[in-house]
């Protein structure tokens, strides 16, 4: 049972994971291969914070969000302004130099040997709740404003600044959100394993994050969770297949790339609109019969 | 530092520099065809890297032969990343998006495989040669580092004339400023993408190939390639001699860093830089500046 327990807690903190770069991927259209460094940051902020200087695990939670933003506002500044290329490129770099920074300053942070003995704070309700907060958060992003705002940008930033959207700011302002929530989900990463060790996300945990929502489809929230949740959850669950399920991985996706490039969910979403429309069809067909 | 640690590093720098530049051409000829990050070009580094170690290892001793095959399988894989992944969604007008998210799947798919396969081990590729320096009035010249340079030289300069002189180069960079207006001048272009291609891949089997020499071959060896892309940013998105300039002055930079401060920040200094550019002067070097949504 606690192995189980374990599963689904990995497979809940790696789908926050995915939502958080849904958010900027899926919906705004901007891709960082640094994502991972952003969950680092996250991690290592409330590990330091409660080993090495004792403070209380709520707040080294709020320093690791503040952190992690602080280290998107870095990234995100100077690239946002330009193509979206440089965005990527950058926050590919800034992923080896957060790993460069945690291997430098060994002395406080371990450097290649990780750090062990933070405390165990959060147990599943703790990340259970956390994760549901940000996927009714992502979910209902597409009807807002907001997340509309996103969407124009994605599909046509110059028509999207004809209308009067502020590109740049909104661009921050997402970036900033996602940074936050990833970086909120590495505290509870650290809290939940105990031990972190700066080789936790490479720029391939990244670049996965990336490529599994394309798998569920960018239009489809309820997508990239279900292909999160299956990729996350398989893994643990057949640790045999492990080395072997990203080569899959990676072929699914050119596969769906190529052959139905909106994803296996395409606009679908779970809902609670969707349930009465197929429950209002199974009966106006009994009607009919 | 003394004087001649400082030209010994300057040396290795500028031969490492080579590589970097022609990892930065290599990924931008690529950019400049079809406007997207190419990150399946650091995928073939890798299968050339590995290629070259099968090669010279078992087959070919001779290192002029092994860099000649190890080019041609890098220009094969290129052209059959092209044919399978990025053709398909080119011929249906997909977004660059797609062409982006392919190319890390790429990148992906042959790291993993690469782990999966041959994970545990690492490999070193033979001495090709006797004499593995020369001592040049007191300087140490490693054999592999002048090989780098020279032929780094060598194959930027035959890429240029290339790109100039000939009917197919005039086509790639026609397609580059505008890849639509060339098939109405009858240019195909089909053979256009799959030609930049070829060249992009066997500039990454060179680089693949000079890499497994100078370092180990592992798995993570394609990820050498943020070298060379951020020799394409300091020089500019777009323009290749830029890249050359910046690989060349990154490789130096780095070397000297290196013997200065040590390996560790080395890497921290570096990427502050670039931010710090991309705040200050985003075209880079020589580019023009982007700024046409991606």
């Amino acid at each position: 049972m606690i192995f189980y327990a374990k599963v689904l807690e990995t497979t809940l903190l790696f789908t926050m994971f995915v939502l958080s770069v849904y958010m900027l991927s899926g919906l705004t259209g901007l891709f960082s291969l640094g994502h991972g460094a952003f969950i680092t940051l996250g991690a290592y902020t409330a590990g330091l914070a409660t080993t090495r200087f004792g403070l209380p695990i709520w707040l080294a939670m709020v320093l690791a969000v503040v952190v992690g933003m602080i280290g998107g506002l870095i990234i995100g500044a100077p690239t946002l302004k330009l193509r979206r290329d440089y965005f990527l490129l950058v926050t590919f770099g800034f992923g080896e130099m957060v790993r460069a920074l945690l291997l430098w300053t060994a002395q406080l942070t371990g450097g290649a040997m990780g750090l062990a003995g933070i405390p165990y704070a959060a147990e599943l309700p703790l990340i259970g709740v956390s994760t549901l907060v940000v996927v009714v958060f992502v979910a209902n992003l597409k009807k807002t404003a907001f997340g509309r705002t996103c969407i124009a940008i994605r599909d046509d930033e110059l028509a999207a600044q004809a209308m009067g959207v502020n590109v740049y700011a909104h661009k921050i302002k997402v970036f900033l959100l996602s940074a936050a929530i990833a970086s909120y989900g590495g505290a509870l990463l650290a809290f939940n394993m105990s031990f972190i060790e700066p080789n936790l996300f490479n720029w391939l945990e990244s670049a996965k994050l990336i490529v599994i929502i394309f798998v569920g489809g960018i239009n489809s929230v309820t997508g990239a969770l279900i292909t999160g949740i299956f990729y996350y959850s398989f893994g643990e669950l057949f640790r045999f297949a492990h080395v072997w399920r990203d080569v899959l991985l990676g072929v699914l996706v050119i596969l769906v790339i190529v052959f139905r490039t909106q994803g296996l969910f395409g606009n679908w979403e779970f809902s609670p609109a969707w349930i009465k429309s197929v429950l209002g069809r199974k009966r106006s067909g009994k009607q009919g019969a | 530092m003394g004087s001649s640690i400082f030209v010994q590093q300057l040396i290795n720098g500028i031969s490492l520099g080579g590589v970097y530049a022609v990892m930065a051409v290599g990924f931008g000829i690529v950019f400049n065809v079809l406007k997207f990050s190419n990150f399946s070009h650091g995928g073939v580094v890798a299968i050339t890297a590995y290629a070259g170690y099968y090669l010279s290892r078992n087959l070919i001793s001779d290192f002029w032969l092994a860099l000649a095959a190890t080019t041609l399988i890098g220009g094969l894989a290129g052209l059959l990343v092209e044919r399978l992944v990025f053709r398909p969604i080119r011929i249906a007008g997909k977004p660059l998006t797609y062409f982006f998210v392919n190319s890390i799947t790429v990148a992906m798919i042959v790291q993993q495989f690469f782990s999966a396969m041959w994970g545990a081990h690492y490999f070193s590729y033979p001495d090709f040669f006797e004499r593995t320096a020369f001592n040049i009035s007191g300087l140490i010249v490693s054999r592999t580092y002048l090989l780098m340079l020279v032929i780094s030289a060598v194959v930027l300069i035959a890429l240029t004339l290339f790109l100039r002189a000939t009917k197919l180069g005039i086509a790639i960079r026609a397609a580059s400023s505008d890849i639509y207006t060339p098939p109405l001048m009858g240019v195909n272009t089909d053979v256009v993408t799959g030609i930049t291609f070829l060249i992009a891949g066997m500039l990454a089997g060179i680089t693949g190939f000079f890499l497994g020499m100078t370092y180990t071959v592992t798995p993570f060896i394609g990820s050498m390639m943020i070298k060379g892309i951020i020799a394409a940013i300091i020089g500019g998105m777009g323009s290749l001699a830029g890249g050359v300039i910046a690989g060349i002055l990154l490789g130096v930079v780095e070397a000297l860093l290196i013997a200065e401060v040590g390996s560790s920040v080395t890497p921290i200094i570096i990427y502050l830089g670039i931010v710090l550019l991309l705040l200050v002067r985003p075209r880079g070097i020589a580019g023009k500046p982007y700024t046409v949504k991606a």
